[in-house]
């Protein structure tokens, strides 16, 4: 059989069988095997069929041999006659008509067309298959758009010279594409034909180009569901906008149909429409714009002065302003000619403020006045008198407020267009001054009196000065220097002498403006600002009150802004030294810490930049530590507190953190000794016997073996250090937070200091199971916190010895005495960690959340099943624990075995943080994995309800419960209505909608909690649920 | 655009300017009168901790505390419903206000049936959706309020033109349950609802 039967026989059955077909044929006549006159030949007999089903599969063969063939195997006068050949079947026969466009597709990429050739094929389409629509399979008309697109890509000049020659091409053009539905088909329409749009000129044929686009508008299309080409309706309206943006030849035409569409009542249509107008807008050119600008106006404004929708608002302001920023590239003439109703209406709606409509008007100033200097100057003209005139004769505060916000409006546009002090904006190199200039010092002074004046319970007005002042101070080159310090003045008198009001929204203005300022002018704030803080904060505050907090706070914060940090840290360090030195109360020197830690926090990262040259270690770290480690006059009382030494050794750990090795090793000698001259052999953690004073100074070390590289040498023997460590924290007599300390120091020294090559002879030794400290018949609480510190350490580094570790640990859940214990300590593993992380550098493993979770939670949901009724709960205390600091995504896999437990977790008493975290989960499972829950829904329902009452439960399911009746704490209350009101929104409505009587009906009871946060938690579940049965209409 | 609206320009209040809970808990612990900026410098869950000793919770002592409710709870349950016209919530455009919620305490000692009265404030004398505001105001404390609430929503005098006839509309449980029965007024009721917290 032929190529042609073989292929003709596969078409209907099997089409990649076919096309491989094709593709034999191609490679033969690649080969020279096969004549291409040979091949046409046996086409000769199915080309002259009588079914018309037979000569367009003949086509469809004839394309698809040609398009596997490679380049230059067909000359270019055989290629001239397959096309000829093509065209002429295209000519005589209706059918086949997509596979001639191939066929003709394929030969063009096998060889340049001539300008004859292109407007034949042209010429022939439409003179035979006009209109296109005819075709009725959207597989027919796809490869003619194609075959059309590619000539209009490739053969821009020839279609272009066809169209000037031929008068009536382009309406026959035009109408060929009538009555294009599929929207696959419409994107390459959309695309042919913003060729002629934007290259040609087409005179008395833009109307009908025009509606031939238009005629889509606007776009309902929604995609069905597996739409195999993945075209959305964004896709087309895109084209669609760009289509009509394409010329200002459209404009008659598409200004007026757009505004008429405005009036509709879809939003959808709405949105539409405003995007394309600021699209045509911007495309269209000054010229044009300035004819419709006004009729523009006219209709956008009713969309920002009667806000529908914020977001058809905000379209319609970029409209608006697209034309201003258009017109302000043509004529001046043309710019006033738009911006004088613009001003003029938004002056009349000012009269009246503050309304919906004067503050619409802020709006549309503001977005106008940003475009360009040109425009923000005319409008500051038309506008600013009358603000000011407003101001002067309003009769009430509220009044005034409306104005100013407007005015500060205009202020940050001027900004945008201007710059602040310390970039440039928009300007170019010829912009006009600023004419803000001439109204500056009317400005500063109606902002100031409102500030300073204005009863102190005025907030809103007095923000809007506040706001105002900080706009004018930014604003490039229009204060001096002198301007701003009054302003700085101003905002420091707020924040330190004004007195609390309200939610103290004032003063937390002026302190964010003073550090914005600071940003712009650090300088003049050093010099103005600075003063007056240090003035009010006493070297000692033994005979004075507490005022010094909020301007400490204030103060901290002003280092944030990174030209001013060395003098905040500066000015703090001064102020800590003097206060001690005059014996200021513990409390002020806490405050002072804090300050201080406050602002390096901040700065951490410039702390990083160069740690060599940083003075921070010898002006802060020796003082400090000198400090806690002597016993004479120089050792203030604050520093016998334990959260005092907590503070230092925190600061400590900020600055020598960045430090080089070379400077740590020498700090690392001093580690226990706090270079107080004596042998650290006398301290902890070596003397276990130390006097409690001296056991207090663990904390600071904890810190500063925290900071260490990994490299750093530590003062001892490592294995002597642990079991040193191990020893001392044992010591009954210890305080919890030194306690802590101590262990911790072992987590540390597990994870960053003993190379992996050792860890595991060092581990064994000290967790064996019978000579260590995992021998079960000598656990204590003591050794459960040193099992658990060097978990700690050894889960965040992602040990292989874990896998050996927990299994042990595992087993003690269920230890008669001190299962619970071991319970609640896992807990820690996990929790995250202010001294083990990776700036401390640490070792910590991306994977080791993941690692914990694999070797843990299996285990424990198959333990529970197996443990004995009354250790149960241990269980359920673990794996919350383990739980509570696991991200959802890696929860997620155990979802289904872990529902049954969080559900038996509901049902303990007295165990609230399991509970809270049990819920937190169930929260996390609804919002990522509904499907799980819907088995249990009625059980989670039920126990949520049971938790959002205070009352004791009297049900014990399975014996769990403790024997003591606890009430659920208003935390457990409030988070278990939150939960609950997830549940009708996340779960399908049949499943929830036979609860809903029930529901509603239980949360009455929440209604009238004792707790306001409670009865919020269950307004909003209730109303939720109430919705249940009317979800679906929408 | 909606031109027949009954005011399509009202006043608009700034938050700021709206009543609302001070932070009492907090303002009232720090009598430093700092803002608490320095607390979070060392984490709650830092190392000093004991995990492993049971924590004496705090929230059972914070559970003896009652918090009653109060007027400005009431506000907080309104002032955000939306106004059947314009986006904006009652609080904003004044509508409702803190001075003019009122809660009656019981009667008599043997009754625990308290009262709640609104009285809102329409934006113009004339506005025709004063008896719809009023009827959202009843439905969102009927479902927010616990039972042992009368709930009284009225128009406040002298601020429409025909209070009288609107009160008696509002304060008449059958024709308020017949209103919830119609299908298009309970739409506008939800939209306006929709934004409440």
């Amino acid at each position: 059989m032929s190529d042609i039967q073989l292929y003709l026989l596969e078409y209907d059955r099997n089409k990649r069988e076919a096309s491989a077909i094709a593709q034999q044929s191609a490679t033969r006549l690649q080969k020279a095997e096969l004549k291409l006159l040979m091949l046409i030949e046996e086409l000769g007999e199915y080309f002259n069929s009588e079914d018309g089903a037979i000569r367009s599969k003949t086509l469809s063969y004839l394309a698809e041999v040609l398009s596997f063939i490679p380049q230059k195997v067909l000359s270019l006068q055989q290629r001239n006659l397959l096309c000829e050949f093509v065209l002429s079947r295209i000519e005589n026969d209706v059918d086949g008509l997509g596979s001639c466009a191939k066929g003709l597709l394929a030969l063009e990429e096998l060889g340049k067309w001539d300008n004859g050739r292109v407007t034949k094929i042209v010429e022939t389409l439409l003179q035979n298959t006009h209109p296109l629509r005819q075709y009725k399979l959207q597989s027919e008309r796809y490869p003619v758009l194609q075959l059309i697109d590619t000539m209009m890509a490739k053969y821009r000049d020839a279609l272009r010279t066809f169209h000037d020659i031929t008068p009536d091409f382009m309406s026959r053009f035009i109408s060929y594409f009538d009555g294009e539905k599929d929207p696959r088909n419409l994107m390459v329409v959309f695309s042919i034909l913003r060729v002629p749009m934007t290259e040609w000129s087409i005179g008395a044929d833009a109307q009908d180009l025009f509606d031939a686009v238009f005629n889509y508008f606007p776009i309902t299309f929604r995609p069905p569901p597996d739409d195999p080409y993945g075209i959305t309706a964004q896709h087309l309206k895109d084209r669609l906008r760009d289509c009509i943006a394409s010329t200002p030849d459209f404009a008659p035409y598409a200004f007026p149909a757009l505004l008429d569409k405005l009036d509709s009542t879809s939003m959808n249509t709405k949105r539409d429409v405003l995007q394309a107008i600021t699209s045509s807008v911007i495309e269209y050119g000054p010229h044009t714009v300035s004819l419709y600008s006004i009729t523009l106006w006219d209709a956008l404004k009713f969309e920002v002065l009667n806000v529908q929708e914020e977001d058809l608002a905000q379209e319609a302001l970029n409209g608006l302003a697209a034309i201003a920023k258009s017109l302000s590239q043509g004529t001046s003439g043309s710019l006033n000619a738009y911006l004088r109703p613009v001003t003029k209406e938004c002056n009349e709606h000012l009269e009246d403020a503050p309304t919906k409509q004067s503050q619409a008007s802020g709006r549309i100033l503001h977005k106008i006045a940003g475009v360009s200097a040109e425009v923000a100057n005319i409008t500051l003209a038309r506008v600013l008198p009358n603000i000011f005139l407003l101001f002067q004769t309003a009769d009430t505060i509220a009044k005034r407020r409306g104005l100013l916000e407007v005015l500060v409006q205009l202020i940050r546009a001027n900004i945008e267009v201007y710059g602040d002090w310390r970039s440039i904006g928009m300007m170019r190199e010829r912009t006009p001054p600023n004419a803000l200039a001439q109204f500056r010092d009317q400005t500063i002074e109606v902002m100031s009196n409102g500030l300073s004046t204005a009863p102190i319970k005025e907030v809103s007005f007095r923000l809007v000065c506040l706001d105002g002042l900080l706009q004018l101070s930014k604003t490039r080159q229009l204060l001096s220097d002198e301007d701003i310090e009054r302003i700085i003045q101003l905002f420091h008198a707020i924040v330190i002498n004004e007195e609390s009001y309200g939610k103290d929204e004032i003063k937390e203005a002026a302190i964010n403006g003073l550090v914005e300022i600071a940003h712009q002018k650090p300088q003049v704030v050093v010099d103005k600002a600075f003063p007056a803080f240090m003035a009010e904060l006493p070297d000692s505050d033994v005979d004075q009150p507490k005022g010094y907090v909020p301007v400490l706070e204030a103060f901290a914060k002003l280092g944030n802004e990174e030209k001013i940090f060395d003098t905040v840290i500066l000015r703090l360090k001064n102020k800590f030294s003097s206060a001690v030195k005059q014996n200021a109360s513990s409390a002020y020197i806490v405050a002072l810490l804090s300050a201080i830690l406050y602002a390096l926090n901040q700065g951490a990262n410039k702390l990083e930049q160069n740690p060599e040259s940083s003075p921070y270690y010898n002006d802060i770290v020796l003082p400090l530590l000198s400090r806690a480690s002597s016993s004479d006059a120089s050792h203030p009382k604050a520093f016998d507190d334990e959260t005092t030494l907590d503070l230092v050794g925190r600061i400590c750990n900020i600055i020598i953190r960045p430090q080089p090795l070379e400077q740590q090793n020498k700090i690392s000698a001093e580690l226990y000794t706090l270079f107080r001259g004596t042998s650290q052999t006398d301290l902890p953690p070596f003397y276990t016997i130390a006097s409690l004073e001296k056991t207090k100074n663990m904390i600071i070390s904890t810190h500063v073996l925290a900071s260490f590289r990994r490299e750093v040498v530590l003062p001892c023997d490592i294995q002597v250090l642990i079991s040193s460590l191990i020893d001392f924290s044992q010591q009954p007599f210890l305080s919890s937070p030194v306690r802590s300390a101590s262990l911790r120091q072992i987590s540390l020294i597990v994870n960053k200091f003993i190379p992996t090559s050792s860890l595991k002879s060092y581990l064994e030794s000290m967790l064996h199971v019978s000579t260590g400290l995992l021998n079960p018949e000598k656990l204590n609480p003591p050794r459960i916190r040193i099992i658990f510190a060097a978990l700690k350490g050894l889960v965040l580094r992602n040990s292989a010895l874990l896998s050996t570790i927990y299994p042990a640990l595992l087993s003690f859940l269920s230890h008669p005495i001190h299962g619970e214990t071991v319970a609640l300590g896992f807990t820690t593993l996990l929790q995250p960690d202010d001294l083990l992380m990776k700036q401390n550098h640490c070792q910590i493993s991306g994977l080791h959340k993941q690692k914990s979770f694999a070797l843990l939670v299996p285990n424990i949901t198959t333990s529970f099943r197996e443990a004995s009724v009354e250790m149960k709960p241990n269980y359920l205390i673990a794996l919350s624990g383990v739980l509570k600091w696991m991200p959802f995504e890696i929860v997620v896999e155990e979802v289904r075995q872990l529902v049954p437990l969080l559900l038996q977790s509901l049902d303990m008493k007295g165990e609230d943080l399991v509970k809270e975290a049990a819920i937190g989960t169930l929260t996390s499972i609804l919002q990522e994995r509904p499907k799980q829950i819907e088995e249990h829904a009625g059980s989670v329902i039920s126990r949520l309800l049971n938790n959002s009452t205070p009352a004791a439960q009297t049900k014990s399911v399975g014996g769990l419960g403790k024997e003591t009746m606890q009430n659920t704490p208003p935390r457990v209350r409030a988070t278990a209505l939150r939960c609950l009101t997830l549940v009708p929104e996340k779960l399908r409505q049949e499943i929830v909608l036979p609860y809903r009587r029930q529901v509603v009906k239980k949360l009455t009871a929440a209604l009238d909690d004792r707790k306001r946060e409670v009865r919020g938690a269950a307004v909003r579940c209730r109303s939720r649920w109430m919705d249940v049965d009317e979800v679906g209409d929408d | 655009m909606e031109p027949d609206k009954d005011n399509a320009n009202p006043t608009i209040l700034n938050p700021s300017d709206l009543p609302s809970r001070r932070r009492e808990s907090s303002v009232k612990k720090r009598e430093d009168g700092g803002t608490g900026l320095f607390d979070d410098l060392v984490s709650s869950y830092n190392y000093l901790g004991d995990p492993f000793e049971r924590p004496v919770s705090s929230s059972d002592s914070d559970d003896d505390s009652v918090e009653d409710i109060d007027e400005q709870e009431i506000y907080d349950l309104i002032s955000s419903i939306s106004d059947p016209e314009h986006p904006l919530s009652l609080g904003s455009l004044a509508v409702v206000n803190l001075p003019d919620i009122r809660i009656l305490p019981p009667t008599s000692p043997h009754s625990s049936i308290s009262t709640v009265v609104v009285e809102i404030t329409p934006t113009i004398t004339h506005c025709s959706l004063a008896t719809v505001i009023g009827l959202g105001v009843r439905v969102r404390l009927e479902q927010a309020l616990p039972p042992r609430f009368r709930v009284d929503v009225r128009i406040k005098k002298g601020t429409h033109s025909t209070d009288e006839a609107v009160n008696k509309q509002l304060g008449d449980k059958e024709r308020v349950a017949a209103a919830l029965e119609n299908g298009t007024l309970m739409g506008v009721l939800r939209k306006m609802l929709s934004t409440c917290e």
